[in-house]
């Protein structure tokens, strides 16, 4: 009747199967260019314990920074440039900046700063930027990518100092930041808090927290039924139920139930009991790919199951998803994805991203 | 020149008793009609409904009604109409159904349906007499009845459609 | 052991049917308890109210309520989301008290809805 009151804004699933073993497999690659991770959630399903690689990996994670009230343009100095940006594994975002109204601020690993503002800031600042991809016919949103690896914007030159020069006198962009650094040794990180140390600055750990679940229906997953055709679920049921067991809801099949007809999808089976581990807080990309292989070497020994999954949700209000790929918020900024490790150390990697958001690689 | 698009839905107020359409007024079926489309479409239906709703006009010898809404709505108004099942008037409840005959984008080319299809219908019904003599009645009742007020137009259509029989 | 998997792509464009809402219920009076299949009720009549009986035919889930929290996730079909939410937002009185909703997300993900880094409190 109200047509106009169905339409609904568009939304991307891409679902990738390969393994392990394969050799021009890009998992890696697809961990590695989702640069800002919010949260992690594995699910074991008949999983007792937390298994101790587990627990070291999640032990292991990288410590991140919340910066007060830093100014944009101490990204940019020189000396921050030098030691920390050049050497790579810096991750910085702006806190609680929400990308659909205030000016937000990231610095990818690859030494590009990017500051996606508003319209009125973006006037003041001028620098050299696009418009959003995903305004609204008046573009409302800018951004300003400044590629610090590049050798027109050197320290000392011009395009450098102009930059200096808006972001210091024109406009003082400021914000929170929360920041991270990978480091195999491990001393990166005193270096980041003597930089800063007159900011206001916290050093935090993820947190973590195990859950236990108990006599859950799982869906039976089959390595080569990608598609869901007979043996396994399709993905988009798969995800369902997977967001349906991370936030406890019952699955008990009530189909005629008034409250909800939400059921298990088919072919499914029993499992006596779960494990749910979650870590939140800025996640290195670097971290996930140890946590991956840890749980790679979970099917060493003979289990009960033969599947298990890998939930990574990124910042919604990030400005880039995966790689340089603009991201916005528009109703949810969902960017997220699952893996689902098999036995033979076949994957299923499932990529799913809202509205304003390009295709995930 | 932009202008606001309507439609106009042709009705025929379906009474048991033909009495009783004496007692109809516009006002009355505009207030059965806008509960109607509240009741099926709540208030954001009836909202879309009532920007420039009116009964037009409403014959109460031969229970035609025309309603007049917006264009891009019209369908809400349409879908609403066969929940009717009376209208209240002057304190009295009389039982009827509304019958959409037409909808058209001006109120002239719901006349013309109108005409056509009234003569239809006198075709039709013709068909049921039984004798010549009747026939010749119901054409001479036919003739006699033109009001004076009626375009000469119009009245000629009637008469030949009459004639063709 | 079998060889292993040939690398397989798929894309799905809009491929999920359903939308996913999370909400938190606002009373006024603190001290009211309501359950799931009340609140459900209460969202049906919020639509009633809008939409009234043909608009609000359709279908939808309250697929958890936490009743000492008043929070709930509800899922929807697509089409029908732009009419639930609007529902919600217009909802002002529950048993002639008056109440709020705050929609909190909205995906097309059930599982975006487990991990929402604007709840992200550092403090």
């Amino acid at each position: 009747m109200f047509t106009n009151l169905e339409k609904c804004p568009r939304n991307l699933l891409v679902c990738e199967k390969s393994s392990l073993l394969n050799d021009k497999s890009r998992h890696a690659t697809h961990v590695a260019k989702h640069f800002f991770n919010y949260k992690v959630s594995v699910l074991i399903p008949e999983c007792g314990i937390t298994p101790s690689g587990l627990k070291s990996v999640f032990n292991s994670f990288s410590k991140y920074y919340l910066l007060r009230n830093l100014p944009v343009y101490k990204l940019l100095e020189e000396e921050f440039l030098e030691k920390v940006v050049k050497k790579g594994s810096l991750y910085a975002l702006s806190y609680k900046t929400r990308i659909d109204q205030d000016n937000t601020f990231a610095l990818l690993p690859s030494g590009q700063v990017i500051l996606s503002v508003d319209k009125d800031t973006y006037e003041e600042l001028g620098l050299e930027g696009k418009a959003s991809q995903y305004n609204h016919r008046q573009p409302m949103r800018y951004v300003v990518t400044l590629d610090m690896t590049d050798k027109s914007l050197a320290p000392g030159g011009k395009r450098y100092k102009r930059v200096m020069w808006a972001l210091q006198e024109k406009v003082q962009l400021t914000s929170d930041f929360l920041m991270a650094r990978y480091s195999i040794g491990g001393n990166g990180e005193d270096l980041l808090q003597s930089i800063f140390s007159q900011y206001s600055c916290r050093e935090l750990r993820p947190s973590m927290s195990t859950q236990s679940l108990r006599d859950l229906l799982c869906p039976s997953l089959d390595p080569t039924d990608l598609h869901g055709d007979s043996r396994s679920c399709d993905p988009l049921q798969f995800l369902e139920w997977l967001g349906a067991v991370t936030m406890d809801m019952s699955c008990n099949n009530e189909a005629s139930s008034f409250v909800s007809t939400y059921c298990c999808p088919e072919p499914q089976s029993s499992a006596s009991q779960a494990l749910l581990c979650t870590a939140v807080g800025l996640l290195l990309p670097e971290d996930i790919h140890s946590l991956l292989e840890e749980l790679r070497r979970y099917f060493d020994e003979p289990r009960f199951t033969s599947w298990l999954s890998v939930t990574v949700h990124g910042f919604a209000d990030s400005p880039v998803s995966w790689g340089a790929t603009e991201h916005g918020f528009h109703k949810g900024g969902e960017n997220f994805y699952t893996f689902v490790l098999f036995k033979n150390q076949d994957y299923w990697l499932h990529m799913a991203t809202g509205t304003n958001d390009g295709c995930p690689p | 020149m932009v202008r606001y698009k309507s439609r106009y839905l042709l009705c025929e107020l379906c009474v048991s008793d033909q009495s009783s359409l004496q007692l109809l007024d516009e006002r009355a079926v505009f207030a059965a009609v806008r509960g109607a489309v509240s009741s099926a479409h709540g208030d954001y239906g009836s909202a879309l409904c009532s920007a420039s709703f009116a009964v037009k006009y409403l014959n109460a010898h031969t229970g035609v009604v025309f309603l007049r809404c917006r264009k891009s709505h019209y369908r809400v108004l349409w879908s609403a109409l066969p929940f009717i099942t009376s209208v209240e008037s002057r304190g009295q409840r009389v039982p009827c159904f509304f019958n959409c005959l037409h909808i058209g984008g001006t109120i002239r080319t719901c006349q013309k349906f109108l005409i056509r299809y009234n003569t239809q219908q006198l075709h039709r019904m013709l068909r049921l007499c039984h004798s010549e003599a009747e026939r010749l009645e119901v054409r001479k009742a036919v003739l006699s009845c033109s009001l004076k007020s009626l375009e000469k137009e119009e009245e000629a259509e009637d008469g030949y459609g009459d004639e063709e029989v | 052991m079998s060889q292993p998997a040939l690398y397989e792509r798929l894309v799905f464009k809009n491929a999920s049917v359903y939308h996913y809402l999370k909400i938190y219920l606002i009373l006024d009076n603190d001290d009211r308890k309501i359950n799931a299949v009340y609140f459900k009720q209460m969202i049906i009549s919020a639509l009633r109210d809008l939409y009234g009986e043909i608009g609000a035919a359709f279908p939808f889930d309250v697929l958890k309520f936490e009743e000492d929290t008043l929070t709930a996730v509800l899922r929807v079909y697509n089409s029908g989301l732009v009419k639930l939410w609007t529902a919600l937002t217009l909802l002002g009185s529950y048993q002639s008290e008056p109440c709020a909703v705050h929609v909190t997300q909205v995906s097309p993900f059930l599982l975006a809805l487990s991990g929402n880094s604007r709840e992200l409190e550092l403090d």
